[in-house]
């Protein structure tokens, strides 16, 4: 078991073994940007800041290059960790909590409070 | 006689395996050829030997190929397409498994196309004597073909003027700014009688927003979507109905990130359609006809 934590809301979650961080992130009731879920779209790249991942599936050079993973950008939807890891989502997104689900109540509340 | 329908559609994917299992089990294509690195693929009610090349290594639009009704077609077509200034040069049979000899054309868009007009015939799944309605054996979604696909430019009135006066293709529905100084934002064009056989929106040159396949009517739109449950396919947009071409639709993603759409319904064109116009001001209803609202993932996700 290893943990992934976001910022900037610094939500620390669970992650299960080969599981990717866009998965982690979903299972847990949280949202950022994502769209194609499969590695083609670019949307759910995040800033790598601390540990390791690696990527068992297969994604495009022209979505993710390798001067950008170097530089620590990292492809969520398939980016499986290898121990724990810190991502920083990209400038202006949040994690949107949609999860437990609660009629009558603001859908997407600020995960700091 | 010119332009009869998009023929094939040769798109690239990460992972080939994969692929198959979206194109043929989920969607219900026939693999009909494969070697390594590429898959031919038809749907159950085209005749030509394929419809779908799927080209492992990235994701997007290799080309595209639109099956033209004589060769004489192609000759107009490449000196048509040389005066207008685009890239042209012929393709030669085996160029393309099982296709003959063609045009190939760079739009001003920067995507290919390639014009011909023999194919090998391989026949529909139904045959054609006292056929049945569908077959049997049909699988998944069960798709009978490939119709439209929608890419992206930096200046699409550029790309419709060659679509129109290079290919006689047609605007069924435009999509402009302000009425009184329009820029055009979007066009859907067509060279038989379906609402578009291609269409152009603004956006980054070269790109490939969705390629659309038929089905005959909501039910079948709801089912499919049943089935991308079922295979844990990402869907981007419906199941709704589109203002432009009336269409029913689901919008998803191939495994490697590429967007198919599913849609159902549209309209009769012809050579004498008026033409359709939408404003920017309700291009979200013309889009999105039942919620009336813009998907941020829908406009801005291409490959």
């Amino acid at each position: 078991m290893h943990r992934v934590t976001v910022l900037p809301d610094g939500v620390c979650l669970p992650g299960h073994p080969g599981e990717t961080i866009l998965d982690t992130v979903v299972r847990a009731g949280f949202r950022y940007p994502y769209a194609c879920r499969r590695g083609g779209c670019a949307t759910c790249k995040v800033q790598l800041t601390a540990g390791r991942v690696v990527y068992p599936r297969r994604f495009a050079a022209t979505v993710l290059c390798r001067e950008e993973q170097a530089a620590g950008v990292c492809l969520s939807c398939r980016a499986v960790p290898d121990g724990d890891v810190v991502i920083l989502l990209q400038e202006g997104d949040r994690l949107c909590c949609v999860s437990p689900i609660r009629f009558g109540q603001p859908f997407f509340s600020d995960t700091r409070e | 006689m010119g332009v009869m329908r998009l023929g094939y559609m040769h798109v690239r994917v990460t992972d080939l395996e994969e692929a198959k299992q979206h194109y043929s089990n989920t969607l219900g294509m026939k693999i009909v050829a494969e070697d390594g690195a590429r898959a031919h693929l038809k749907c159950w009610d085209e005749w030509d030997h394929h419809s779908l090349v799927l080209e492992e290594g990235g994701v997007g639009l290799v080309k595209a190929g639109y099956k033209c009704a004589t060769a004489e077609d192609l000759d107009i077509f490449e000196h048509r397409a040389f005066a207008f200034g685009a890239t042209v040069s012929r393709m030669s049979k085996g160029d393309n498994l099982a296709v003959g000899d063609g045009v190939r054309v760079v739009l001003p868009s920067d995507h290919v196309i390639e014009l011909y007009h023999d194919i090998e015939y391989g026949g529909t799944e139904t045959g054609t004597l006292n056929p049945d309605p569908w077959p049997r054996a049909r699988r998944g979604v069960g798709v009978p073909w490939i119709d439209h696909f929608l890419v992206t430019a930096d200046d699409p009135a550029t790309t419709e003027r060659f679509m129109t006066e290079v290919l006689d293709f047609r605007a069924s529905e435009r999509a402009i700014t302000d009425p009184a100084d329009p820029e055009l934002i979007g066009t859907w064009l067509y060279c038989g009688d379906s609402p578009h056989d291609f269409a152009v929106v603004k956006g980054p040159n070269g790109k490939l927003h969705h390629f659309g396949f038929c089905l005959n009517d909501w039910n079948e739109l709801l089912r499919a979507g049943d089935l991308f449950a079922m295979d844990d396919v990402p869907v981007d947009v419906g199941p709704t109905r589109h203002g432009i071409t009336r269409g029913g639709t689901i919008y998803f993603f191939d495994p490697s990130g590429n967007r198919n759409e599913v849609f159902c319904g549209g309209y009769r064109t012809g050579p004498d359609f008026p033409g359709i116009t939408w404003t920017a001001d309700q291009l979200a209803k013309g889009i999105f006809y039942i919620s009336r609202e813009m998907s941020e993932r829908f406009l801005t996700v291409v490959t």
